[in-house]
């Protein structure tokens, strides 16, 4: 087997408040094969974001990483200081966040930022930088790239702009792109255009793809393993398929079941009751058992750890230890 | 118009001045420039039913929800609730009695609550101010049957919105607008904000009220899976005109409009069938430059010399409702 792009080995993040320190990761693994789309689904809270961000080192004060590690094509990049990471990140790691507009400095032309981050990573002259500005901007399909390269964002309608953020995620050819809601904030028909923009170039390049969402659409569309996040733990994970149409955890069940599709009309949506629990108050045993109608004795006390099911992963102990079936309702 | 029509719109329009200041357009030589955020839209909505709006931003969906509850006034056309014109003058008597009959629920549940009132205030003001004479007593009894019925707990009027979860802000949100007891709701967007878990709870609970209440809602969203779950008529809007009017089933099955068809062509498919899509062409453009004929001419692949000259009207066939000349002639 060849060695992942990204390996993360149970992580933890805590954040330090004066009430204590509140676990927003905790045990969180897996790995992204070079030119796989892994999707990191989960609701707000989940701590998908606070995974993306422990892995370009760009956490929020206080928060910090106190377990696991991140490695990078094999080599440790969550223990580097400041200066070495900011050369891996940018270079070897691409990121693409949810607000173009804050992504992007309004004060410079979008061909400066650009050519910044190309001469800062690759050894260009300040013309060659321009050329593959304008090339990546052709790529991700910008009409009249060298005409809009003295533009500036603001100049660009939101389609426009991420796209703008996508050549820029992609200017320092980088083994990684870690995404993070990148078409929230956009229409679905502009959604529409950038997943296809952005898993057509990330096919061309074999660039292995972290794609964060809470649209369980865009992630059945362009991602081929899905991590279902729950309390900062990982739920389920497996292949996109398995875990859409056949999820194993209760928690997935739930969350396909909650969403309306386009496909038909379900006289009434699954509701999980309840909501996710507060950082400080995460229950003992399963995270998830409060809200799981199929939890007994154990899932309150003990807390369950991906094991396999058929392809996937899962955290649950409905499954038996030794056969990985479902066990027979108790 | 039928007996059975709580609301009917007909040509709304509404029309926004967004000229630059006046030293500026002398300086600068520019002319006024107006935006026509709603054009001649026409629907109705029968009692107990729900009529959505769909389509994506500055569309003009949520200028008709604000034009329909009054809190934006119509620049052409009306709004005919329940036999009283809003826009009418003659008819302003009746007014009082239809305010309190029609309610709104928005979008974003953190801004649309008072963060230094408690709940129960929230929840009462709707009761104060339709139903005065009311006993103190009277009045915390209504809000926490309110809160009961959607789903809170009594006492949590005594609780400030902060200490709630985005879900039950809505819920208070919901309960409010019960508050006066009314039979039409506008909801604009009132699930966007909301996780898709909650965002179920939410609709449930939405559906099951209009069950007890017969109420009758008119639903603005952009999420095409949330208003076919929802809806019995789907209106589709693009850029302030409405280009078709189904039912969800002829509308997700066979979609008339090119708009129409382009929109669920964009949605991603959890079903993983890897059908083949008609791609996404263009953006939406400019509605202050709108182009000439069909506004979505630009992006339409069956475009021909008429959709760029005329304007489409409405067009009925087999009880679907289109704005096209191509569907019109045949030619799709």
């Amino acid at each position: 087997m060849t060695e992942p792009v990204l390996s993360v080995r149970d992580l933890q993040v805590e954040f330090p408040t004066r009430r204590g320190n509140l676990r927003a990761i905790d045990g969180v693994s897996f790995d992204i094969a070079q030119g796989e789309v892994l999707g990191v689904v989960g609701e707000s809270g989940a701590g998908k974001s606070i995974t993306g961000s422990a892995i370009v080192g760009l956490l929020d004060p206080p928060g910090r990483i106190c377990g696991g590690e991140i490695r990078l094509r094999g080599e440790r990049i969550d223990t580097l200081a400041g200066e070495a990471m900011r050369r891996v990140r940018g270079k070897r790691i691409g990121m693409i966040f949810q607000d173009p507009l804050t992504s992007l400095n309004p004060l410079y032309t979008i061909g400066r930022q650009l050519t910044e981050t190309i001469i800062t990573h690759l050894p260009m002259s300040m013309q060659q930088a321009r050329d593959r500005a304008v090339q990546l901007l052709e790529e991700v399909g910008i009409p009249g790239a060298a005409s809009r390269i003295e533009a500036y964002p603001h100049q660009f309608s939101g389609g426009m702009r991420q796209r703008v953020v996508i050549a820029l995620a992609l200017a320092a050819e980088p083994e990684l792109v870690i995404a993070d809601e990148p078409t929230t904030a956009l229409d679905v028909s502009v959604q529409a255009q950038i997943i296809a923009v952005l898993k057509r170039l990330c096919d061309e390049r074999g660039v292995a793809v972290m794609l964060i969402t809470h649209d369980m659409g865009v992630i059945a569309e362009t991602a081929d393993r899905v991590a279902v996040m729950y309390s900062g733990r990982l739920a389920e994970i497996g292949p996109v398929r398995e875990v859409v149409k056949r999820p194993h955890h209760p928690y997935t069940s739930g969350l396909m079941g909650s969403i309306p599709t386009i496909e038909g009309r379900a006289e009434r949506l699954v509701q999980i009751s309840g909501s996710m629990p507060r950082l400080d108050a995460i229950p003992d045993g399963c995270a998830f058992h409060p809200r799981c109608e199929r939890a007994f004795a154990r899932c309150h006390v003990e807390r369950p750890v991906p094991e396999s099911v058929e392809r996937s992963q899962v955290a649950c102990w409905l499954y038996d230890e030794e056969t990985r079936t479902l066990k027979a309702a108790p | 118009m039928t007996e059975r029509d709580l609301v009917k719109v007909a040509d709304l329009s509404r029309t926004f001045d967004v000229s630059r200041p006046w030293l500026n357009r002398v300086i600068e030589r520019r002319e006024k420039e107006f935006l026509k955020a709603v054009q001649n839209v026409s629907f109705s909505i029968s009692k107990g039913e729900t009529f959505a709006l769909v389509g994506e931003s500055g569309s003009g969906k949520s200028t008709v929800a604000k034009m329909v509850v009054g809190l934006l006034a119509a620049s052409g056309g009306n709004i005919v609730i329940d036999g009283v014109d809003l826009g009418d003058k003659k008819h302003r008597a009746r007014f009082g009695a239809l305010r309190k009959r029609i309610q709104m629920i928005f979008q974003d549940p953190f801004a649309s609550l008072n963060p230094r009132w408690r709940v129960g205030r929230i929840i009462a003001e709707p009761i104060w101010a339709f139903e005065k004479g009311l006993s103190q007593d009277g009045v915390d009894g209504r809000v926490g049957e309110l809160l009961s019925l959607v789903g809170l707990d009594p006492r949590d009027a005594g609780k400030f919105p902060h200490e709630f979860s985005g879900g039950q802000r809505q819920r208070i949100c919901i309960a409010r607008a019960l508050a006066s007891k009314p039979d039409f709701i506008v909801c604009d967007e009132p699930t966007s904000a909301l996780d898709v878990s909650v965002q179920a709870q939410i609709l449930n609970l939405m559906r099951d009220l209009q069950d007890e209440f017969g109420l009758t809602y008119l639903f603005i969203s952009h999420n095409l899976a949330v208003v076919r779950h929802m809806a019995k008529r789907i209106g589709v809007m693009y850029l302030g005109s409405l280009v078709e009017v189904a039912s969800p089933r002829d509308l997700f099955a066979t979609p008339k409009h090119p708009y129409t068809r382009m929109l669920l062509d964009a949605v991603p498919d959890l079903e993983m069938t890897g059908r083949e899509r008609m791609p996404v062409l263009g953006e939406i453009p400019n509605p202050i430059h709108p182009p000439s004929g069909c506004a979505f001419h630009p992006r339409c692949p069956f475009a021909n010399d008429r959709c760029r000259a005329e304007k489409p009207g409405i067009h009925e066939a087999a009880g679907i409702l289109t704005a096209c000349h191509a569907v019109e002639e045949g030619r799709i």
